[in-house]
């Protein structure tokens, strides 16, 4: 009895082994794991990192897949839509001007409805060559069927990556996947991962089948046909918004389904910290809701009633789940790296859908935005601030300023 | 090489259209011709990448008919490389993998010269550099964005009126640029295994040329010359003689070029003065006689780099003063 139990647990610590591992190799893992058939590489900062790690990989043998150096950003999501059209699973993956300049492969891939699994290491977009954090680089597709979540750690960008897969390939949805990651938080810091089983994943994540592929052997397929708009363009335009309405139910099982493989918890739509008796509470996705969470921790010492909600998905945009966390929030902050020059308020895309999610509900608390614009990184005392200003504004009932700058000089602390 | 033999007559051909009925080309479309000889001589076991121009718009829209009896997907204007490979990787990964059945698979991209030498440059050159074995692309050379309405790419001759180069009062040459020469760039790329051009003329020599390419071993390329009658301003009832004109006056040179030798395919013995395929287009309609010798003289200085060329079977560039030096 007592050798049973150990030879148990000597398997259960196998198991568990954790690696120190940045967001990029993390990811790189999961294409691994997910015995992905054709990566297409071009170099860019902050994600490259992930492009590397699979060449060596690959110069190495410890998967096959072919792995192409295209010439740009375009012809590199070209390759992945294509290659995925034959039935191949594939990766790709840009940061910042390199997302803008596949713009079009991006878009025509979510009509193809071709499951292309994408990494986004967020960038500021240029000019100048912005090296910093900003969402819009990827925001910049949040209206092309493309489904979208934001990692909060290396680990989670791992599982990210895998479930992805198994979203995108699920005959419900059928669509496109970013796995966005903050560029140089997530991608370039170092924390325990652990992974999971090759035959976890095996079990978690079957070998893609498509259903009509671009191959003779299945018959003489004709895609994207050029067609007179009139014949059935808006159904065109409908099947994306099918799929997307669709892939809520996709993720949802997914995440239930990786939970049990991994034996970790993962509430599929929102994380929430505090939020049971929070009257103040802070909105944001990604790497900054870690600080975000320690702030709140301190002041919920100190009495403050605060609590921090993170996004995991973008696309689908969890409306139902927002609404419901928020439903005793009197003052909400939205933490936020991402800019729409000329939207109602001069503000930012993610503040714009948190409203506009909000505004037909019962869940109306009032609403300041944090916009951590131009790549500076903030601080927790920015963070620590931004409640601070919520807490002012939920005692007056209304906010001086609503939407700020904290990093901004002339503004900022 | 091994499985090539060139089919020797016109009834040896397959009579099986995979370009079939179902499309809206023009009246004596040359870029459609290509299309059925090159389906014809690639056979069913192929994957057909169309990017966007003439081929992709004129083949559809009005009935949600395909032409094709192979797979065929729509690839953007700038894309035809990079869907070649990206298709071409997944069929060699899949099979290696044994995730599809080991048979031999090709893949034929049918590009315009817009998407072609302009805009799908880089992504050609990179297709050409791998290793990618029955991968053909074919571009369909028309001299101009013809869908959109006749506008000037860089493959439109000198002196031919385009609507982004009307002959007007002031500037009357029409297109002041020289044409690109995009097969001998392409031949400039160590890994690609056969490069070739060719015209509708004779059907033939386009029909081997595509299956030698197919059996080439690795990336291959065909320029093909297409006559456009709405571009080129030209009766449809000559789309042919267009081609076999163009080889007459020695304006396309048909040639081959493998294992590091250049073949010339046709050789204009005695050539044919340009007039006689020029004045057959309305696009050089307003060239004088003087601007016409002025082509005469550039297509005669050209000839002597590929007499060159063809008694050393080697690429020479082949230098041409410009017309307005």
């Amino acid at each position: 009895m007592s050798k049973l139990k150990a030879t148990s647990k000597t398997v259960t610590t196998a198991l568990h082994k954790k690696y120190m591992w940045t967001g990029t190799r993390a990811i790189a893992e999961a294409v691994k794991l997910a015995d992905v058939d054709v990566i297409a590489a071009y170099p860019i900062r902050p994600y490259t990192g992930v492009m590397n790690s699979l060449a060596k990989m690959l110069a190495n043998g410890e998967f096959v897949a072919e792995i192409i150096v295209a010439d740009s950003e375009h012809s590199q999501f070209e390759i992945a839509k294509h290659a995925s059209a034959v039935g191949a699973r594939t990766f790709v993956g840009s940061s910042g001007v390199g997302l803008a300049y596949a713009a079009e492969p991006i878009i025509v891939t979510a009509l193809g409805q071709l499951p292309v699994v994408a990494i986004a290491g967020c960038r500021a977009l240029d000019d100048p060559g912005n090296f910093g954090m900003e969402w819009n680089d990827v925001l910049t597709f949040r209206d092309h069927g493309w489904l979208m979540c934001w990692a909060r750690d290396p680990q989670e960008a791992l599982d990210m990556t895998l479930v992805a897969y198994r979203v995108s390939e699920d005959r419900r949805v059928l669509l496109p996947h970013f796995v966005a990651v903050d560029g140089a938080a997530v991608t370039h810091v170092s924390t325990p991962v652990e992974p999971p089983s090759k035959d976890d994943v095996a079990k978690f994540l079957p070998a893609y089948k498509p259903l009509y592929p671009l191959d003779p052997a299945y018959g003489p397929v004709t895609k994207a046909q050029h067609i007179a708009p009139s014949l059935i363009g808006p159904e065109l335009r409908k099947v994306v918004d099918n799929s997307m309405a669709k892939a809520e139910e996709a993720i949802q099982e997914a995440w239930e389904a990786y939970s049990r493989f991994v034996g970790r918890e993962y509430p599929p739509f929102i994380e929430s910290k505090f939020m049971e008796d929070a009257e103040i509470a802070l909105v944001t996705m990604g790497a900054y809701a870690k600080d975000a969470t320690h702030v709140a921790a301190r002041l919920l010492e100190q009495g403050v009633k605060v609590g921090v909600m993170r996004l995991r998905y973008f696309r689908p945009f969890p409306k139902k789940e927002l609404v419901e966390a928020l439903s005793r929030v009197k003052a909400l902050g939205v933490i936020d790296f991402s800019y729409s020059f000329g939207s109602a308020d001069a503000s930012s895309v993610l503040f714009n859908e948190v409203r506009s999610a909000l505004y037909e509900s019962g869940s109306r608390p009032l609403l300041m935005d944090f916009m951590f614009v131009g790549g500076r990184e903030p601080s927790v005392g920015h963070f620590e601030q931004a409640v601070r200003l919520l807490q002012r504004s939920a005692e007056k009932g209304k906010a001086e300023k609503h939407v700020l700058w904290p990093t901004l000089r002339s503004e900022g602390s | 090489m091994s499985e090539y033999s060139p089919i020797k007559t016109v009834g040896d051909v397959s009579s099986v259209d995979l370009y079939t009925s179902g499309h809206r080309t023009c009246a004596g479309c040359g870029a459609a011709l290509g299309y059925r000889l090159l389906l014809k001589a690639a056979g069913p076991r192929t994957v057909v990448l169309g990017p966007t121009g003439c081929m992709y718009v004129a083949n559809g829209h009005q009935f949600l008919s395909s032409p094709y009896a192979v797979p065929w997907y729509h690839t953007q204007l700038g894309a035809g490389g990079a869907a070649g490979v990206g298709t071409a990787a997944a069929f060699r990964v899949l099979m290696l993998k044994g995730k599809r059945k080991k048979e031999d698979v090709n893949v034929v991209v049918y590009g315009g010269d817009g998407g072609t030498g302009d805009m799908g440059f880089s992504g050609l050159s990179m297709a050409m550099s791998y290793d990618y074995r029955r991968f053909l692309y074919v571009l369909y050379d028309n001299e101009s964005y013809a869908n959109t309405g006749v506008q000037a790419s860089s493959s439109t001759p000198w002196g031919a009126s385009t609507t982004f180069t009307p002959s007007g009062k002031i500037k009357k040459i029409g297109n002041a640029r020289m044409k690109k020469n995009v097969a001998l760039a392409v031949a400039a790329h160590p890994g690609v295994r056969y490069v070739a051009t060719a015209t509708l003329f004779p059907p033939l020599d386009f029909i081997n040329k595509a299956r030698k390419a197919l059996e080439a071993d690795g990336p291959a390329f065909i320029h093909l010359l297409v006559p456009c009658p709405k571009g080129w301003f030209a009766d449809p009832k000559y789309t042919v003689d267009l081609s076999k004109s163009a080889l007459e006056t020695g304006l396309w040179v048909s040639w081959e070029y493998e294992n590091g030798e250049l073949t010339l395919s046709y050789r204009p013995e005695p050539r044919k003065h340009v007039k006689a395929y020029l004045r057959m287009q309305k696009r050089f309609e307003h060239l004088n006689d003087s601007q016409i010798e002025e082509i005469e003289r550039m297509t005669a200085k050209e000839w002597e780099y590929w007499k060159q060329m063809d008694k050393q079977r080697k690429i020479i560039l082949p230098w041409n003063a410009p017309p307005w030096a």
